[in-house]
């Protein structure tokens, strides 16, 4: 195993990152198509996002959208995931299917669908609205992560909690929910990068001058894509790097406090 | 976190000011241009708060809005086949033509929800420093032999089926006639067949550009108001054949249910002026649909690139025609395609 | 008991959350595959003499009579226009002929049936009022039928059209089936390495697994468009290091499509992976090291097997989310390369044939829903 690992662990991290690597230099050419290597280096598409507010304000919306849909997600989802682990009930496949529904339903459907769902309630043109939607979309990656990393936990494990004298809450808080952390963390992720790169609902449920990051790019693609996306993405991936680093060294000062 | 979730929450209510109007484009350059050409002078003008929003074609969107009643845009911009047929659902509101003056605007441009904004048209174009000889129409776009190389088209039944009639020999005022059968449509995907292999398809029209520049297509037919940008800023690159100019016109038109209609109409009147529209002109290569643009000779003069002076050898897409038959060939397209 | 109480008031909280916001107007959408509602809507008289009447031959009189109100009056209302689209996408023809009736009939008087013959002998074939009568009715089998490449003649049975959506549906499923195979292969291997590493190793690559998420798709096809083209950084590398002559077609091939989408979904099936590795005690594998496993009985016989609900979630969300795709094959795949999702797009925003797009909707789910349940079902046996 670890020949084969270190042959396809390089190989497929390269994979994984290499349109980022893209990126980067596509971002900074002058000409005005995607071109690698690029026609001449440039910051005048790096100026264009500067000058723009537009493109500070998707990045904001979307952050927020993101973060309400994560937020409302979890909540719902966890307590569902564990609650299909805790017992088997009739009918505990049919609630599994109906909660990785809206993951199975194309994109543009379910845009449809919960435009109109949110009609409903008045929602349909504002952010608030499509945070609902992005929760409602998010929610298979939580409950699909939860159970599986719960899989390998036997419920019993409550039942002898229970019997040490420890109550129901306290249980699920010092057992189950550590236990579950790594699902929840993965399912977590999974539902704000969905919310954060979703295009369809966003373009249906938008409110009016409040554009999402990928409604932004995929404004005036029916005229040009510009380079200018790349320099967002660029920049998006950048802060992703520093927050992602920040948590980590905050996280691992944490540990050693402790 | 609960104070993100009221703000949040409050986010629809911070609905839209009293009488703002929004205004809803195909994005890009060209709206950048009207924007600071036509919606800024305009609002400034009249004291009305201008928002553009920009879509991509989702119909969709506006039928949605119409059915719940909950109409956030304004005023949209619309390709003819759409707004025939939202007109007919009756998205759209029927023009005002009180308040928007019906006479300045070039023939066949108007109809009973739309007035014209802008011609635009696709032709076939290369890159001078990749390529030195080029085929002159269609038919000999078709030549793989002469002019060797990968040919981009639309994606899509539209501006292709045509383009295969056109280069198989068919009079450009028959071109319809022709394709309405079914014959006409099997001689069309024959005469694709003929050079299949040696087709790329795009979808959305900063492709063709992309496309040659990036190798992957050595002739294109793409929208003209691109390739002439490009050659704005390197002059001469891109040759463009304006003999192969397919060409339709966008419109502007209020939807159904509109808060603001009256001040659309008002918009409507007041950025389809001649002044406002040489100030477009002259910062973008736009071709706006008033008669002047393709009447006046000192304008034609100062705008050789706009579609309005080269319509008259262009094929001319046939709205009728798209409405009714659309869907239909759009799947033999694709079943085309993929086989 | 209890447990199953507590799963109960668990569960309810994302079950009418779900009920309210997503399913149910997830079957309004959907009910539209098999609703018609156009014609009985905008000339409820017209439709319900239709139905009334047994279908033989030419309609009675009233029926023209009905026709000749209500067909101006639903143009004049705006509602025509859903109708004409409607048949005709089943008809062609059907538009032109309702458009034209329309506006000659307020100029006509009774008996109608003579005035609508001479103004096209459509309207004297009985096939044309078969069809009338089929439109009229409250539900219809067009949509589902087309979905699947069928339609009906004249008579109402079911014949052949042509092929579109079989081909495309199977074609979506191949690649979906593909793609999280090769992922599988692909994050197998990447998620072992990933819970044997330095936790400092460990961090970078987690983080190089989570930095894509954070660019658009949009963003990351373009890239491999400029990857991949001609003239484009892989062809120059190819031909510069001399492995090749000429530039190869890169773009617009499945290969692209492949490659793009395993890029975007590997971080989804290595992620879950990780996660039920890192349970897996290493007690275990000392254990049956110790029992005189080798290496091979040891994956096969121990870590395989537990490692299987990492390996059911990864495929179910990449399965799931890859048959929806339709953006990435639109910008660089092939002719051949089209995905059932774009079809979708195109009725629903292009069209407006809310109809069809929900039949392909729900095509698609059953699919996807009937891969899940048959690959669930082989699992188990493969576990036991």
């Amino acid at each position: 195993m670890r020949r084969i690992v270190a042959i396809t662990t390089p190989l497929t991290l390269l994979l994984l990152i290499a349109p980022l690597l893209a990126v980067i230099p596509a971002g900074l050419t002058g000409g005005e198509t995607l071109a690698l290597p690029p026609e001449g280096l440039s910051l005048r598409w790096w100026k264009v996002l500067a000058e723009d507010p537009r493109w500070g304000e998707a990045l904001l919306n979307s952050l927020l959208v993101g973060m309400g849909a994560t937020v409302v997600s979890l909540a719902l989802g966890v307590p569902a995931a564990i609650g299909l682990w805790l017992a088997r009930f009739p009918g505990r496949g049919v609630v599994l299917a109906l909660c990785a529904l809206p993951l199975a339903v194309p994109s543009v459907t379910a845009a449809l669908a919960l435009y109109f769902g949110l009609a409903a309630i008045g929602l349909a043109n504002s952010l608030a609205g499509l945070a609902l939607a992005h929760a409602v979309l998010g929610v298979p990656f939580v409950v699909i992560a939860v159970l599986a990393s719960l899989r390998m936990v036997d419920p019993v494990l409550l039942r002898a909690a229970a019997a040490s004298g420890a109550t129901r809450p306290a249980a699920y808080a010092r057992i189950v929910i550590p236990l579950a952390s790594p699902g929840i963390a993965a399912g977590g992720l999974f539902a704000f990068a969905a919310s954060f790169d979703e295009l369809m609902v966003a373009i249906f449920v938008t409110a009016p001058g409040a554009f999402t990051l990928p409604r932004q790019m995929y404004a005036g693609i029916r005229e040009q894509l510009s380079p200018a996306i790349f320099a967002a993405a660029t920049f998006v991936t950048v802060l992703a790097i520093t927050l992602m680093w920040t948590a980590e060294t905050l996280a691992r000062r944490r540990v050693r406090g402790a | 976190m609960r104070l993100l979730l009221v703000l949040l929450l409050t986010l629809p209510c911070l609905a839209r000011a009293q009488s703002e109007l929004t205004v809803v484009g195909f994005g890009g350059g060209f709206q950048d241009a009207a924007r600071r050409a036509l919606f800024e002078p305009w609002s400034r003008a009249t004291g009305i708060p201008v928002r553009d929003d920009s879509y991509n074609g989702e119909m969709a969107r506006i039928y949605a809005m119409t059915r719940t009643r909950d109409v956030v845009w304004d005023v949209v911009m619309v390709e003819a086949p759409e707004l025939a047929r939202g007109c007919e659902d009756g998205i759209f509101q029927r023009m005002d033509w009180s308040v928007v003056d019906r006479t300045k605007f070039a023939p066949s441009t108007t109809s009973e929800c739309g007035a014209g904004a802008v011609s635009w048209g696709a032709a076939l174009f290369w890159d001078t420093t990749r390529t030195a000889r080029a085929p002159k129409g269609f038919a000999e776009l078709w030549d793989t032999e002469r002019f060797p190389g990968k040919r981009a088209l639309r994606w899509g039944a539209k501006m292709t089926l045509e383009v295969a009639l056109l280069a198989d020999g068919v009079p450009r005022d028959q071109v319809y006639a022709v394709l309405a059968t079914r014959e006409g449509q099997d001689r069309a995907f024959r005469k694709l067949d003929a050079i299949r292999d040696d087709l790329v398809f795009w979808r959305s029209g900063a492709q063709p550009m992309q496309l040659v520049n990036g190798g992957e297509a050595t002739y294109a037919l793409g929208y003209t108001g691109r390739v002439v940008q490009a050659n704005a800023q390197a002059p001469g690159r891109y040759a463009m054949d304006w003999g192969t100019l397919l060409w339709s016109v966008d419109s502007w038109a209020v939807v159904a249910g509109s808060p603001h209609a009256a001040e659309g109409f008002r918009f409507i009147q007041g950025i389809t002026e001649l002044e406002p529209l040489k100030r477009l002109a002259a910062i973008w290569p736009a071709s706006p649909a008033h008669r002047a643009f393709a009447e006046d000779a000192a304008i034609r003069a100062a705008n050789p690139d706009a579609v309005a002076s080269h319509a008259a050898q262009g094929l001319f897409l046939d709205t009728r025609f798209w409405v009714e038959k659309g869907e239909d060939l759009e799947k033999r397209f694709a079943a085309w395609a993929q086989r | 008991m209890n447990d199953r109480r507590t799963a109960f008031v668990l569960i309810t909280p994302l079950m009418a959350a779900l009920a309210l916001a997503f399913l149910l107007p997830l079957g309004l959408t959907l009910w539209r595959a098999v609703a018609n509602p156009e014609f009985r809507d905008a000339m409820p008289r017209a439709a319900h003499l239709l139905r009334a009447w047994d279908g033989t031959g030419l309609p009675p009189e009233p029926v023209f009579a009905a026709l000749a109100t209500e067909l101006p009056g639903a143009q004049a209302a705006q509602t025509l226009g859903a109708v004409t689209r409607r048949l005709n996408e089943e008809r062609s023809g059907m538009r032109s002929l309702l458009l034209a009736t329309a506006r000659a009939a307020p100029g006509m008087e009774a008996p109608y049936a003579a005035g609508f013959a001479t103004l096209d002998p459509a309207w004297a074939d009985p096939a044309t009022w078969r069809f009338l009568r089929r439109a009229a009715s409250p539900m219809t089998a067009a949509w589902l039928l087309r979905a699947v490449d069928l339609a009906q003649d004249d008579a109402g049975r079911v014949i052949a059209a042509e092929a579109l959506f079989r081909p495309m549906l199977l074609r979506t499923l191949s690649i979906a089936a593909t793609v999280t195979l090769i992922c599988l292969l692909l994050g197998y291997p990447l998620a072992w390495h990933l819970t044997r590493m330095r936790p400092e190793h460990a961090r970078i690559v987690r983080a190089l697994i989570l930095v894509p998420f954070w660019s658009s798709i949009l963003v990351r096809s373009a890239a491999w468009i400029a990857l991949l083209q001609r003239d484009g950084a892989v062809n120059a590398a190819l031909v510069g290091s001399g492995l090749l002559d000429a530039p190869a077609q890169l773009l617009f091939t499945r290969g692209a499509v492949l490659l793009a989408m395993v890029q975007v979904l590997l971080p989804f099936m290595v992620l879950p992976l990780a996660a039920v590795m890192g349970r897996i005690e290493p007690r275990l594998m000392l254990a049956a090291t110790g029992l005189g496993a080798g290496p091979v009985a040891l994956f096969l016989r121990v870590f395989l097997p537990l490692s299987l609900p990492g390996v059911a979630a990864g495929c179910a969300i990449v399965f799931t989310v890859a048959a929806g795709f339709y953006v990435t094959p639109a910008l660089i795949g092939g002719a051949r390369d089209q995905m059932v999702g774009s079809f979708v797009v195109f009725f629903t925003n292009q069209t407006i044939n809310w109809g069809m797009a929900a039949a392909l909707s729900a095509l698609l789910l059953a699919l996807v829903g009937l891969v899940a349940l048959l690959s669930r079902n082989a699992l188990r046996r493969i576990a036991a």
